[in-house]
């Protein structure tokens, strides 16, 4: 959160068969929440059956970007695929887990 | 760690417009450096003010004016302070009701957190109108075990 070069979200997308991991750093503010809407729809219309957000890199996160993956697993979940969160960071986590967010969270290698 | 010693203020004059925000948070982390402000009160004043100042500028406005906002950032009786000004129309955010956290993911509402998280970072809030604005205050304690 404190350095500079942690003001804007960036992600990576590392892709294992249909399995899709977005690897989120940086900010998750509402510019950031538009961005994560973007790369989920772009691995939902490439055939994801599994979408991970890996948030261990991110160092902010409001509720935009709580609405964006409460939205985009309710879809997943009711075309039989699933999204999941991953490795919340410590910058994190403390949000999602006052949201009531715990069951979106998963234990990942 | 008792933060009483602690001393400071600053201001920051936003618009509604975009662009302003990275800049409120880049004065937000140098205040925080130059005070020394603990980690956990600068996350919670920058996790609040994203969402107040999303309410403000989404929904306070009925017109394509700019319309200037002002922080104000101080260190308190052992407490950060943040007051957000804005010419907005009237809106108590502490009218919202509280979200039930328990509720299943899915049946839950999408959308409605901001308010939540405000509640939940930050230890006190207090909205109140004054001279035509909006005057939205916010404290954080700064005492830590």
């Amino acid at each position: 959160m404190m350095s500079s070069n942690s003001q804007f979200m960036e992600v990576q997308n590392t892709i294992t068969g249909t399995a899709h991991e977005l690897m989120i750093s940086g900010r998750i503010d509402g510019e950031g929440a538009n961005r994560l809407e973007e790369v989920i729809l772009a691995s939902m219309r490439n055939g994801a059956t599994s979408i991970y957000v890996n948030l261990n890199g991110a160092t902010f996160l409001c509720s935009a970007g709580l609405r964006v993956l409460l939205q985009y697993w309710r879809q997943m979940k009711n075309s039989q695929r699933v999204l999941q969160v991953v490795r919340p960071s410590p910058d994190v986590a403390p949000v999602l887990e006052n949201s009531g967010f715990g069951g979106m969270l998963v234990e990942k290698s | 760690m008792n933060c009483n010693g602690l001393k400071g203020h600053v201001e920051v004059l936003l618009t509604n417009k975009p662009g302003d925000r990275q800049r409120l948070v880049e004065q937000l982390q140098a205040f925080a450096r130059e005070v020394q402000l603990p980690k956990a009160a600068l996350q919670a004043a920058d996790l609040a003010l994203e969402e107040h100042l999303t309410n403000v500028i989404n929904y306070g406005y009925e017109d394509n004016r700019t319309h200037e906002i002002l922080v104000r950032l101080e260190i308190e009786a052992g407490a950060l302070l943040v007051e957000v000004f804005d010419d907005g129309h009237p809106f108590n955010p502490l009218q919202r009701p509280e979200v039930d956290t328990t509720v299943p993911l899915d049946e839950k509402p999408i959308g409605g957190l901001g308010v939540h998280l405000m509640r939940r970072f930050m230890d006190e809030l207090d909205y109140r109108r004054e001279d035509g604005k909006n005057v939205f205050r916010m404290r954080k304690k700064l005492i830590t075990t």
